[in-house]
């Protein structure tokens, strides 16, 4: 890689490594309060790579979810990933195998705007794509390991820290297209979480509720289909 | 209650593993191909149902009252001014900014 090529990717990526920061600390202090240690946390962070799903595990666990509730739950919510991943196939034509995979295998919600942006505006490769996406997982890496430093200097409230997923998740959602299939899915969506917890099923609430909320969708577009 | 070791590695590989095919699967499988209509609409449902089903399980419980209105009124007010910032930015980071800094606002120092 030239170096003009780092620096085109250092600078898109820049924004993304900021926010990282931001959601990295909190989410190291979060793993720390259920007992992670540094290494941990760093080989979670470079390994399985995910802020919502890094978030939801401690939650979870906190919450006394079960093993296999929580990793149902964090697998649905990282099945969005499958559609970045479709819509980002058309780049990696002519693309060896391997930086292909490695490109994919780095692939966030973040990392994705950014650089399909990039790709729609022209002059731009999976080379400087991945390299953004590297940058972006070194910071979260880099990140969560200070959070786990910190947090063990720091009693943040778990309740505090955890908001900041919140934050994120009410920022991915209200960043959704307001179409009427789209709002049935996530109303549907919040009323499973809501009856699952009233009926005593708090551990597969999430997983649930988001199944209900895609059937909701799916059968709002097809009544729309009907009636036109 | 601590996370033991054998539960950190039953998490970091079940998680690892089911991310890394959805991450690389599609990406591999369709390079030049388009996907199907309907496969990728219903696919589309999940974004707005897991993050939605994810909010309200942050914010909503059937004995969120409990405690008494205010404990469970500070996440409400926080999530609330959340909205239209993510709305208006769409910035992850205006959104962790304003929601942990109004929840901190009301919890320490109202």
């Amino acid at each position: 890689m030239i170096p003009n090529d780092f620096k085109d990717s250092l600078t898109a990526a820049l924004p993304i490594m900021v926010g990282y920061v931001f959601l990295g600390v909190p989410c190291g202090i979060l793993a720390q309060q259920v007992g992670l240690d540094a290494l941990q946390a760093f080989i979670l962070s470079m390994v399985f790579y995910s802020g919502a799903g890094q978030f939801m595990i401690p939650n979870m666990w906190l919450a006394a979810s079960p093993l296999t509730a929580i990793i149902a739950s964090v697998t649905l919510v990282n099945s969005r990933q499958m559609l970045y991943s479709a819509s980002l196939s058309r780049f990696c034509e002519g693309c060896s195998k391997r930086l292909s995979f490695l490109f994919a295998a780095t692939v966030t919600d973040e990392s994705f705007g950014v650089n399909l942006a990039k790709f729609d505006q022209g002059s731009w490769d999976v080379k400087r794509a991945t390299m953004v996406n590297l940058l972006s997982e070194l910071t979260w890496a880099v990140s969560n390991v200070i959070g786990v430093l910190l947090g063990s200097l720091l009693n943040l409230p778990t309740a505090l820290a955890s908001f900041a997923m919140t934050s994120i998740f009410l920022c991915l959602l209200f960043s959704q297209r307001a179409t009427s299939s789209n709002i049935a899915a996530a109303v549907v969506a919040v009323l499973g979480v809501f009856v699952c917890k009233c009926v005593g099923l708090s551990g597969p609430a999430i997983f649930v509720g988001a199944c209900a909320g895609i059937a909701a969708g799916i059968v709002t577009a097809w009544l729309k289909g009907v009636r036109a | 209650m601590a996370l033991s070791m054998t539960d950190f590695l039953i998490l970091l590989v079940a998680c690892s593993l089911t991310i890394l095919a959805f991450r690389t699967v599609p990406l591999m499988v369709l390079r030049g191909r388009e996907l199907p209509v309907a496969l990728s609409r219903a696919l589309g449902y999940i974004p707005p149902a897991a993050f939605a089903a994810l909010v309200a399980n942050d914010l909503l419980s059937p004995d969120m009252f409990d405690a008494g209105l205010w404990p469970a009124a500070i996440p409400l007010i926080a999530a609330l001014c959340v909205i239209p910032i993510a709305v208006r930015t769409k910035s992850l980071v205006w959104s962790i900014i304003t929601g942990v800094g109004v929840y901190a606002v009301l919890l320490f120092v109202l």
